[in-house]
């Protein structure tokens, strides 16, 4: 079942810009996707570096869950799931301090944003993570992320 | 009774840190008949007679205007409190009454700092809801930057001065507290609370100096960009962000205080000559990214087409050594999505110097190997 744009927008009560195309079906794909600053992976191909938790694992809400908002406050990253169908989770360990939190879906989920409009994540667990660029403050000994800042847009 | 209930009392003490922060930005002019009627008051609080006022447009107008700062050295100050400088004696005025506000509400100092009001749901609602986001937004997101502008002409002018609108930041909590708060303060302290709140309502900075008060105007436009929760920082993309009505203006990019050409005419010249990093990153910001490397004449270093972005390129660019203060790569990406122009944003970020390739570059930004990031199946 695949659902546009327009639906998703009505079905949370977020909006979206409108000069983004909300008649078109969202695809829903699986592995690696971007929004904006954020990416999805699957935990499969990071799980080097990441480690997820036994518990606890939330609930998305069908009104769903903000994964980030933008700097300037608006303009978050919702995700949007069907009741039961996600658990979400902000307790994972990421060696390279990237990673927001972690995802496990039974069903297609949504990723929504104002701007960047919306894509679909076929059925697995994902982990969702920011992106970084280099900062102008040197690094710092003795910790690993110094000198580097996560991008915000 | 009806017992009011923390979500209540917190959605109230939201709209009274707003009716502040509305008169924190507030761009009227001042009501001096109310402003110079509060500063006599106080200045009878302390056992003098009313001052003569003199008022100004700006805070860099007052600057002349201004008697020496007041040394507070023990060894030279006189041995009685009451001889001491009008703008020391309102000083303690002050703090006294802010110390015993502070008892009412029930804050306690300890040997290692103020007690958090942990456990206390009142407390937490008015430091996180209200006094924090005041500071914020009206204390460290314009008043600092306005005193930090008026330094570079010398020292700042005179510190025991007082804000009038922008002490909205410390009134407006203790005004939370009793409006929201559901505590009393002692009836001279109420009314003196009321002096400080109609400074707050009716002017802008003032310095008390004996028999003589100086005062400025308030602002005559603040633009900010609302980063929710009540908290704001200075931002204006093509003008000054704070404007006082003689024109004394500060410019402000996404929070950080900016010369006039980062806003005004931002070039590729003039970012290489800034020694300040904070402020090349504004500038360049403001530029655009693809518009300063066109200018500076950045070094292409490598092309690849951006996986899950079809039609649109990564492309790698050696950066200067001092735009960033050390080797660095920049990285030109393509957003996924179009603007309401139908155009799609351009922008540049900073990667190790070591990389050659725009794709390891990308990569890199998101902690992935390179092979991965090539399997990037979309881009929003």
């Amino acid at each position: 079942m695949t659902i546009t744009l327009a639906e998703l927008s009505r079905r949370t009560g977020l909006s979206v810009l409108d000069h983004l195309e909300d008649q078109l079906e969202i695809p829903v794909m699986d592995g690696l996707q971007a929004q904006g600053d954020l990416l999805i992976v699957p935990h499969a191909a990071v799980a080097v570096a990441v480690t997820l938790p036994v518990h606890p694992w939330r609930e998305v809400p069908p009104a769903g869950v903000v994964l980030l908002r933008g700097a300037a406050g608006g303009n978050p990253h919702t995700l949007v799931a069907d009741r039961g169908t996600c658990t979400w989770t902000t307790d994972v360990r990421d060696s390279f301090g990237l990673a927001l939190g972690a995802l496990r879906a039974t069903g297609p989920v949504y990723l929504l944003h104002p701007e960047h409009g919306a894509t679909g994540l076929t059925p697995g667990t994902y982990v969702v993570r920011r992106q970084r660029e280099i900062g102008h403050r040197p690094p710092s000994r003795g910790f690993t992320g110094g000198g580097h800042r996560l991008v915000a847009d | 009774m009806v017992r009011t209930s923390d979500t209540e009392r917190r959605l109230r003490a939201a709209a009274i840190r707003d009716e502040w922060l509305g008169r924190a930005y507030a761009c009227e002019p001042a009501d001096r008949a109310a402003a110079e009627a509060a500063v006599s008051e106080l200045y009878r609080l302390i056992g003098e007679g009313p001052p003569e006022f003199v008022w100004v447009p700006s805070p860099a107008a007052a600057r002349p205007l201004l008697p020496a700062p007041v040394r507070l050295r023990g060894t030279e100050m006189p041995a009685r409190p009451a001889d001491w400088p009008v703008a020391t004696r309102l000083a303690g005025l002050a703090c006294d009454l802010r110390g015993r506000l502070d008892l009412r509400t029930g804050r306690k100092w300890s040997p290692f700092g103020w007690e958090p009001f942990s456990g206390r749901p009142t407390g937490e609602i008015m430091v996180e809801g209200v006094r924090d986001p005041l500071r914020q937004s009206v204390i460290e997101g314009l008043l600092t930057p306005l005193r930090t502008a008026l330094m570079p002409d010398g020292p700042p002018p005179l510190d025991l001065a007082w804000r009038g609108q922008h002490d909205a930041a410390w009134v407006g909590y203790y005004d939370a507290w009793r409006r929201a708060g559901s505590i009393g303060y002692r009836p001279s302290d109420a009314a003196q609370l009321d002096l400080w709140a109609v400074l707050a309502r009716s002017c802008g900075w003032w310095w008390p100096g004996e028999h003589r008060c100086v005062i400025a105007e308030r602002t005559s436009s603040v633009r900010t960009e609302d980063l929710g929760g009540g908290r704001h920082r200075l931002h204006d993309a093509t003008g000054p962000a704070v404007v006082y009505p003689d024109g004394w203006s500060v410019y402000s990019w996404h929070g950080t205080r900016v010369p006039a050409w980062v806003v005004e005419e931002p070039t590729a010249e003039l970012i290489s000559a800034e020694p300040n990093i904070e402020v090349r990153r504004c500038a360049i910001e403001r530029l655009g990214w693809d518009t300063y490397i066109d200018q500076a004449g950045l070094r292409l270093v490598g092309a690849a087409p951006d996986p899950g972005n079809d039609g649109s390129e990564l492309r790698l660019y050696d950066l200067p050594r001092t735009v960033l203060n050390r080797p660095a790569r920049v990285l030109l990406v393509v957003n996924g999505s179009l603007e309401r122009d139908g155009t799609r944003r351009r922008y540049g970020l900073g990667v190790p110097a070591h990389l050659d390739d725009p794709l390891a570059a990308a990569a890199w930004t998101y902690g992935l190997p390179v092979s991965r990031y090539a399997e990037l199946a979309r881009r929003t």
